[in-house]
């Protein structure tokens, strides 16, 4: 096997444009997934039953399908619609609802692991239910979910790479892009794999200093 | 003050309750004694519907409270809870953990709410901890912070369910003295607890309850020297 890397570097600025694209449409999909997400959420743990299935349906589809899959389906779906979206937008569309999914769970999970004995101390002082959850219980619960929605995006971050397939010119979108002017198939995917890998390390740095700090602002 | 009629619970398949009536006057203390699943907890959470009655009916200052008309929230005001795990705020300071309901719920302004919360904190004698967040407290510091938040809401009346069997021993007293304190202001009182000693001393008449239902009820010293039931003779004689 022989190794050159000698061509790369005058594709530097096309890696950049791919890692600047990752990061925004990585950023852009958690946003979008962690409003959707606490709307399913909310969904889920309603008490009206129509809301909470609805909830629970979409949960168990995302999570439970490839998310190479569902990009597919609004990607070739959508136009049967009449729909037409440029890639950028379909591959926000998919990653949102993807996320959404994800961080419902997140979500419902953090509020669940408050103590109970919290809601009822609230109630039992006469707060309603929707006081009790935004004073007393979902305070409490962002602690549990920052983190994790830190490891959500940390992971989007690398399952973003499949946007490829539908031609958005992310990170490894142009290390394919590379590979085809320069005819040197395994250097680009070296080069992405370094940038995923320093990327993905030093946010879950980041991501553990932040936790630490929350920790020790519960103890005070 | 408190009315109880025909009180029946079940959860599933599991008949809690089966048929609870009791009657507390106003200024009047009461003690539920009785062995571990009897049913203790499920009689003090229906009183403020933390848990909803199957069956019967629940009055407090003569309004029927298990009532879909009723204002639940209006109601838990007046009927002030104090848990066996104290259930404090863990992200606030002992004086936000009084304040929060009064403002909250009050709509009560801060300044006044505060003033309230000082005039608590001292007569549960935590006035130098109104700065602290409940871990750093000790377990009977904490059930008397839960208790002034508790009071903070004005209530008619107070409901403890087995406050001090979390503590050890050498907090026990510090938080009997503050509600047998309650008890001499003329406060309305129905406390689950094990402490024979206090409900010896402060309580007005003791229930026992076993299997959902209540044995025996009678005054401290009728139901401690002169137990007529055999199951209660028998829940003494392990306990004692
Ligand atoms: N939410 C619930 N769901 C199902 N069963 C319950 C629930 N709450 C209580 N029970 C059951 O009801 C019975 C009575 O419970 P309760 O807590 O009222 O007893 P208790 O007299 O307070 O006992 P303890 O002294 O242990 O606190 C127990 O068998 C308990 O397991
Ligand atoms: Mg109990």
């Amino acid at each position: 096997m022989n190794l050159d890397f000698s061509s790369m570097p005058q594709y530097t600025q096309l890696f950049i444009n791919g890692l600047i694209m990752t990061i925004e449409l990585t950023i852009i999909s958690v946003a979008i997934g962690a409003v959707l997400g606490l709307i399913v959420a909310l969904m889920k743990m309603s008490s009206v039953k129509i809301l909470s299935f609805i909830g629970s349906a979409y949960v168990e589809i995302i999570r439970g399908t490839p998310l190479l899959v569902q990009i597919l389906i609004i990607y070739n779906g959508l136009p049967q619609f009449g729909i037409k979206f440029p890639g950028f937008v379909v591959g926000i569309i998919a990653l949102s609802m993807n996320s959404a999914g994800y961080v419902a769970e997140i979500i419902r999970s953090g509020i669940q692991a408050v103590d109970p004995g919290q809601m009822e101390a609230s109630r039992s002082l006469g707060m309603s239910h929707s006081m009790a959850m935004r004073y007393v219980i979902i305070p409490q619960a962002i602690k549990n979910i920052l983190p994790a929605l830190g490891n959500e995006f940390v992971v989007m971050l690398k399952e973003s790479s499949i946007v490829s397939v539908i031609g958005f010119a992310d990170l490894t979108r142009q290390a394919e892009i590379v590979s085809s002017v320069t005819y040197r198939a395994f250097e680009p995917l070296m080069i992405i794999a370094v940038i995923y890998f320093v990327m993905t390390l030093v946010f879950s740095r980041l991501l553990s200093i932040f936790e630490r700090r929350l920790r020790t602002g519960d103890t005070r | 003050m408190i009315r109880v009629d025909n009180l029946h619970k079940r959860f599933g398949n599991l008949e809690v309750l089966k048929g609870v009536s009791l009657e507390v006057k106003k200024g009047e203390v009461l003690v539920i004694i009785g062995p571990s699943g009897s049913g203790k907890s499920t009689i003090l959470r229906c009183i403020n519907l933390l848990e909803e009655p199957t069956k019967g009916d629940i009055y407090i200052e003569g309004e029927k409270i298990n009532d879909k008309k009723a204002d639940i929230n209006m109601i838990r005001q007046k009927v002030g809870m104090v848990f066996q795990h104290f259930n404090l705020f863990p992200n606030m300071t002992a004086i936000g953990n009084i304040t929060l309901a009064p403002i909250k719920v009050k709509k009560m302004d801060k300044k006044t709410a505060e003033d309230i919360a000082i005039r608590l904190l001292k007569k549960v004698g935590l006035e130098d901890k109104k700065d602290a967040y409940p871990v750093k407290l000790s377990g009977g510091q904490k059930q008397r912070l839960a208790i002034a938040r508790a009071l903070a809401m004005q209530p008619d009346v107070m409901l403890f369910d087995e406050p001090t069997s979390a503590l050890d021993p050498e907090m026990v007293k510090e938080v009997l003295n503050v509600m047998k304190e309650l008890a001499n202001e003329g406060m309305t009182m129905v406390v689950v607890t094990h402490e024979m000693g206090f409900a010896k001393e402060v309580a007005d008449r003791v229930i026992f309850v076993d299997d959902g239902v209540i044995v025996e009820e009678g005054s401290p010293e009728e139901l401690f020297s002169n137990p007529k039931s055999p199951r209660t003779k028998e829940f003494f004689s392990k306990i004692l």
